[in-house]
């Protein structure tokens, strides 16, 4: 009778239990979530004495960010981790839907999921059509279902930097515009032990690391999606194909060190700018001015800027902008729409520029840069614009980061030997139309 | 009003006579002692519910709807779909079978070794104080950092193990040692690295429950050591070693820090809760991420019955 007793209570204590859980797990469902909302600003409200904090990938001098605090009266708190480990935050406290920042890192890549998924607040009415103007289309990348969900802060796109005393150390005088120019010369700098590896590749299972393979299709005179942003690459020979066989090649020949299929791309500058190899394929503009730095690079002042090779001549690339975005979850909207603008103020762009490689995307900011000769890499850097286009053409789409993680396991899998470069892209290619909803090709 | 027997004290016992624990005051008494132990552990039973319980069931629920057009509105319900499909996705087979690759070679290596650490540390010696310090530093190590430290190890261009081989003679070229299939065997020996303390101390534990009466008498009887070791110590062991098999096994099962690490999100090396991960930071696919966390989960917990059960029958036969 005490067994049933006892056995009856425990079941009750324990049913009691799951039901609260129930309970409050369907009060937490069927509650609505923040979304964007059409009034998230108010223009001439007061933002002095507020706080906030930012969450993006790259450092920025102090000295900098005073200038904010010191202009508006909002304290900041700057927050830097990888770039790898802010999408993942970004992804769990939005899905959470719980304030992470008041301001955040949008990349380009970031459009389809967090633009189209509501995570961010329209810009467009706050920044203003001149702005927005002047951002140029760079920031289209930042467009979605009929909105603008950042503001661009960094104008990254992929060229190559090298070192032109190894270059010159090898006999070549100029960098090669050809691909089989190229391969000539890596075999060159092998030889000549200019430095320890002719080229630093990062080939590792990372964003950074897969970004290679995006920007040799590109080159090589190809696509990875069309306009309706259905996958093109998985015909056998297509230029996807011989962008795999040239990273595969790279590494064979021993252009590259043969770790570089556990690098990503920052593991990859660090030893471009050590001197531990003469060139860097895969770099943006943010990395020619700290490869410049004496006080980060021992390759300094010898970083060039080159366009990227081609197949009969300069090649394509991509650009790959980042933005400022301010979730639907941040506390201060309208102190953080201030860090926004104070940061897109031209001369807070220059400043930027110099100390921490972000190339403006402003037109009129780069255009004054131009005139006044500080563009580093120019014209190589300037030039590549003209050749840059998207990845997607339709614009990034939501399924963009199954597609990527995928494409930096499959093609580093395909570095690392344990499938060859056909397996790698005809599954990429098949599961992508799968994503993609359509047949691929 | 009842009558309650007093007992008187025994022999050596204080003067202090309490009531008996008979009757309708024992009963009463008994019943007040349970409210009063509900109210303590309610506490810890609320943070139970909302940090463990509120958060599986929440999960499992997220696990029944399809990820949907956004990822922070439902789709439709699905059921056991998203089980299914995770199921049947190649992705998960591999990483199921690397994690079969982890578990075995983290099992033996955890076991033979905590065994041989165990009965080497079971007799006091001149020292056994600082090799137990030394003993423990790697299961201080918060796991990350210690992955960070064999990467150094593992390093292609300039790392200690390349460096050692390649003067001894034993290789002829660096090799990229992640990239290779020693890739999973040694990420295996880093985990067992920083897991083996705790398997020694359990053994440990295990074996100084062992009467050294019985190793003497099996001296007299002319046992060898080896024979005290194969027809004592290891069936005396036997609870200790189901204990430290099943720690061993989930800690194995859900193996992720030290991957990360050394390997990142690489193909060759992936595990389930690598893949879980994979589905949940990465891909923000909440649905299929959770589903594939609640299978690894009864996984582990069938596993650890199946050993329980399995120690049991051997003990009653």
């Amino acid at each position: 009778m005490a067994t049933s007793a006892t056995t009856k209570r425990r079941a009750f204590g324990v049913s009691t239990v799951f039901g609260v859980a129930l309970l409050l797990a369907a009060c937490a469902t069927s509650s609505s979530g923040q979304s964007p909302s059409g009034n998230a600003f108010s223009p001439h409200a007061s933002v002095r004495g507020q706080h906030i904090t930012v969450l993006l990938p790259y450092p920025v001098s102090q000295k900098i960010l005073k200038q904010f605090t010191q202009q508006t009266g909002v304290t900041l708190t700057y927050e830097t981790a990888g770039w790898d480990n802010v999408k993942a935050k970004l992804i769990v406290a939005n899905e959470a839907q719980t304030y992470i920042a008041d301001v955040t890192e949008f990349d380009w890549s970031f459009t389809g999921q967090f633009g189209g998924g509501g995570w961010s607040e329209p810009l467009e009415s706050a920044l203003g059509p001149t702005l927005i103007k002047d951002l140029g289309n760079v920031n289209r990348a930042f467009d979605t279902k009929g909105h603008t969900y950042a503001a661009c802060y960094s104008n990254d796109y992929r060229f190559p930097i090298y070192n032109k005393k190894d270059f010159a150390a090898a006999g070549i005088k100029q960098f090669p515009s050809t691909f089989a120019g190229l391969a000539s010369a890596l075999n060159t700098l092998k030889r000549s032990k200019a430095a320890p590896y002719a080229m630093s590749l990062p080939l590792g299972a990372t964003e950074g690391g897969v970004t290679p393979w995006y920007l040799l299709t590109l080159a090589m005179g190809g696509h990875l999606f069309n306009d309706k942003n259905q996958p093109v690459f998985g015909a056998p020979g297509s230029p996807a194909y011989k962008a795999l066989q040239f990273e595969i090649t790279a590494r064979k020949n021993g252009w590259i060190s043969p770790g570089s299929v556990t690098l990503d791309d920052t593991a990859a500058l660090n030893n471009f700018e050590a001197g531990d190899a003469a060139l860097m394929l895969a770099a943006g503009p943010g990395n020619l001015p700290l490869a410049n730095d004496p006080s980060q690079s021992k390759i300094a002042p010898n970083a060039q800027a080159a366009l990227m090779p081609g197949v009969s001549g300069p090649g394509g690339s991509f650009g790959l902008p980042e933005g400022l975005a301010i979730p639907v979850t941040a506390q201060h909207k309208n102190a953080a729409l201030a860090f926004v603008k104070w940061w897109l103020e031209p001369k807070i762009q220059v400043e930027l520029y110099k100390s921490a490689g972000f190339l403006p995307c402003r037109i009129s900011v780069l255009q004054g840069l131009a005139r006044q000769g500080l563009l580093q890499g120019s014209p190589a850097a300037l030039q590549e614009i003209s050749h840059v286009e998207p990845l997607f053409p339709a614009g990034t789409p939501i399924w963009y980061s199954k597609f990527d993680t995928e494409a930096q396991e499959l093609i580093n899998a395909a570095n690392r030997g344990t499938m060859s470069v056909q397996q790698a892209i005809q599954k990429l290619s098949s599961d992508t139309a799968k994503l993609a909803g359509g047949s691929g090709s | 009003m009842p009558s309650v027997a007093l007992k008187e004290p025994q022999a050596g016992q204080s003067g202090a006579r309490w009531p008996a624990r008979s009757g309708l005051w024992g009963a009463t008494a008994a019943r007040e002692e349970a409210r009063l132990g509900r109210w303590l552990v309610l506490p810890v039973a609320a943070v139970t519910v909302a940090l463990v319980i509120y958060p599986l069931v929440l999960g499992f629920e997220t696990s029944l709807y399809a990820a949907g057009s956004t990822l922070s509105a439902r789709g439709n319900f699905v059921g056991a779909g998203n089980y299914a499909e995770v199921i049947k996705d190649p992705a998960t087979i591999s990483a199921a079978l690397h994690t079969l690759e982890y578990v075995g070679i983290c099992l033996v290596l955890q076991l033979a070794g905590g065994l041989v650490t165990a009965v080497a540390l079971r007799r006091a010696f001149r020292g056994r104080g600082l090799m137990f310090g030394v003993l423990i530093m790697p299961w201080a190590l918060p796991s990350v950092v210690s992955g960070v430290l064999w990467r150094r190890f593992f390093a292609p261009d300039n790392g200690l193990l390349n460096s050692l081989l390649l003067h001894l003679h034993l290789i002829h070229n660096a090799q990229v040692w992640m990239a290779t299939g020693w890739a999973i065997p040694w990420i295996a020996v880093v985990h067992v690295w920083g897991t083996l303390p705790l398997i020694t101390l359990i053994l440990l534990a295990g074996l100084q429950s062992i009467p050294d009466e019985v190793y003497s008498a099996s001296a007299v009887d002319g046992a060898t050591p080896a024979r005290q070791f194969w027809h004592i110590t290891l069936p005396l062991l036997r609870p200790a070693l189901v204990v430290a098999a099943i720690i061993g096994l989930v800690d194995a099962v859900t193996i992720f820090d030290e991957i990360y690490v050394l390997n990142g999100i690489a193909l060759n090396t992936s595990s389930v809760v690598m893949q879980v991960y994979n589905l949940i930071f990465v891909q923000a696919d909440f649905p299929h991420g959770i589903a594939f966390a609640f299978l690894i989960a009864a996984f582990s917990a069938l596993l650890a019955v199946v050993a329980l059960i399995a120690a049991r029958l051997r003990r009653t036969a």
